[in-house]
């Protein structure tokens, strides 16, 4: 049926891009930025609807997509600055922010229903429903044009500036003494990075776009022993735990998106049990390097 | 020839015999309904009876705010001929998706025809528990009959007469709420519950309501809001405060104890029904049976 292709089509953009932009979070240690930013977005969309009036999504949207990048900036910022730890600094701003949106419901809109759950989160379930109508024209389903175009975006830059990003991203130092801005290709990873977890809020809802973000790319990093075939590895991981899933979610009659994110938790844990048979049959280390300064 | 008529014939009443028992099943077969909550569910089930197939999306004791669709429910939304949800924002996000819906099929917010006049406002967010008033649920019934009566025209006189039998129920009710209610002293005619879903009840039965949360259950409330609710219930020396089927009980602990700290007896009035009716099969799986038990439990605890 054509909503279940719509559905697999939005599942496997939003699969492909978190896990893309994964990849460099797990190298840099930074994977739970965007469970940091499902929760510090409850500022942008108390700031929104202050400021807009209303609950619609586009008002919702822009909102979070400032506070996201805005987090992530931060983080980073906080990170170079105090020379606070990667995990810290991520940890002080969205729960400032998180608690900001707070105190700022109970001040002005304590009656009113706003919190990301509500007005943010979308349901994938939902997605072949809600479409862009131009005219008479039915264009498709609305979360998978916007999580398409991130994909388009975050296809380009990472083809386009690979060799940047696997510079910066392995060797700062090198990269500095070449005279390439360390900064901002990180602040560039960082937009990419908020830019694709609210698009992709939007069209599966929160827990999903974390689990996308960290489970693939740790599954490739388990298996991978260059930056090219770990973003390969990753893809084809969240590609898995897309079709697993959905059969699941078709099986059970369960929430699609967990029976995603639980898929994606199976490949890793079979991952890991396959390479540790492996070593105890062969005696080996079957993955001898691992990513780190060393590689190349 | 011969051969060729009798085929014919044959053919034809083969036709008239398909035509009889598409016609047949047309009649028969019940309106398919998919409502959100349990209580639109009891209104459609009451008017439609044995004309509609009803399917409730969110199930018993689940708070809506809280639902999580599964992939059955886009075929249930898909395969519905008529869909039903409660508006004012009560569905969060999914409200956007049934308006999307509704250029392609028949849905409708129960809430839709209610007078603006009529509705809590916060700003321009409104209150959407209205089915506290049993007026404004009565007006969400008329919709209900109303819109089955567009879509399946043929069965008019029946959804009439069920709609009339369970809406007489239905006036009886408010007029028994309004006289319980009435039963408490005025002074003490307030309901401190755990989140803010009986604002309605409030207005149409003259009582006093406060909530620790506000309307959504995320937001937490404030020391400020415990220590207000605190001197009020000694000044006012009200008797007992409730919980919510959907809301956790501890919310209402802390304010329990501070005031029997103080010497006063405070008690926990019991459990009020808020957004999900009770488990189906018992009085409190239907609305009416609902609004009774929340009654009879307020009327009790505050006499």
């Amino acid at each position: 049926m054509i909503s279940d292709l719509w559905i697999l089509a939005t599942a496997s953009l939003v699969a492909i891009s978190c896990s893309m932009v994964g990849v460099f979070l797990v190298l840099r240690r930074m994977s739970l930025l965007g469970d940091a930013i499902s929760h510090s977005v409850l500022l942008g969309i108390v700031l929104a609807y202050l400021i807009a009036g209303s609950r619609s999504v586009v008002a919702m949207m822009i909102g979070a997509t400032l506070i996201g990048l805005l987090t992530a900036w931060l983080s980073n910022a906080l990170h170079r600055v105090s020379k606070l730890q990667t995990d810290a600094s991520i940890g002080i701003v969205f729960t400032w922010f998180f608690a900001l949106g707070v105190i700022l419901i109970s001040i002005y809109a304590g009656q009113v229903d706003l919190d990301q759950e509500c007005v943010l989160y979308g349901e994938i379930a939902f997605v072949p429903f809600d479409t862009i109508i131009w005219g008479e024209q039915d264009l498709g389903p609305r979360a998978l044009w916007i999580i398409g175009g991130v994909f388009i975006v975050n296809l380009i830059l990472i083809l386009l500036a690979f060799e940047r990003f696997k510079l910066v991203a392995f060797h700062p130092a090198l990269a500095l003494s070449l005279g390439v801005s360390v900064s901002f290709w990180h602040y560039l990873l960082m937009t990419m990075v908020s830019l694709t977890t609210v698009a992709s809020f939007d069209a599966v809802g929160a827990i999903l776009v974390v689990a996308l973000l960290v489970i693939p790319a740790s599954s490739a990093y388990l298996l991978a022993s260059s930056l090219r075939s770990m973003l390969w590895f990753a893809a084809g991981y969240a590609q898995a735990a897309v079709l697993l899933g959905y059969a699941l979610a078709v099986w059970l009659d369960s929430s699609i998106a967990a029976s995603i994110a639980v898929m994606a938790g199976v490949l890793l844990i079979v991952t890991v049990l396959v390479l540790q048979w492996q070593k105890q049959r062969h005696g080996i280390k079957v993955k001898a390097t691992v990513l780190d300064d060393t590689f190349h | 020839m011969v051969f060729m008529s009798t085929f014919l014939k044959k053919s034809s009443l083969i036709g008239l015999l398909c035509l009889v028992g598409w016609q047949s099943s047309v009649v028969a077969k019940p309106v398919n309904v998919v409502v959100t909550t349990g209580m639109i569910g009891d209104l459609v089930l009451n008017i439609g009876q044995k004309n509609v197939e009803m399917t409730a999306l969110m199930g018993v004791g689940v708070d809506p705010h809280l639902y999580k669709a599964t992939h059955g429910d886009l075929r249930r939304l898909q395969k519905a001929d008529v869909i039903f949800y409660n508006g004012l924002h009560l569905e969060g996000k999914m409200q956007d998706v049934f308006e999307k819906l509704s250029r392609r099929k028949p849905v409708y917010a129960v809430t839709q025809d209610i007078d603006e006049q009529q509705l809590h406002r916060y700003g321009k967010a409104h209150d959407p528990h209205v089915w506290f008033d049993v007026a404004l649920w009565y007006a969400a019934g008329q919709l209900v009959l109303e819109k089955l009566i567009q879509h399946d025209p043929q069965n008019e006189t029946i959804y009439r007469h069920n709609a009339a039998q369970y809406l007489k129920q239905l006036s009886k009710l408010d007029d028994w709420v309004e006289q319980q209610v009435s039963q408490i002293p005025k002074q003490q005619r307030v309901l401190i519950t755990a989140h803010d879903a009986f604002g309605y009840f409030g207005t149409a039965y003259d009582m006093e309501v406060r909530g620790l949360q506000g309307i959504s259950t995320a937001t937490e409330f404030g020391l400020h809001d415990i220590k207000a609710l605190k001197e009020l219930i000694l000044a006012r020396k009200i008797k007992a405060v409730f919980v919510e089927s959907s809301v956790p009980k501890r919310f209402l602990g802390a304010l329990v104890a501070g005031v029997n700290e103080v010497g006063r007896p405070l008690k926990i009035g019991g459990e009020l029904y808020s957004d999900a009716m009770g488990l189906s099969g018992t009085p409190e799986g239907t609305y009416i049976g609902m609004v009774k038990h929340n009654v009879n439990v307020i009327v009790r605890a505050l006499r």
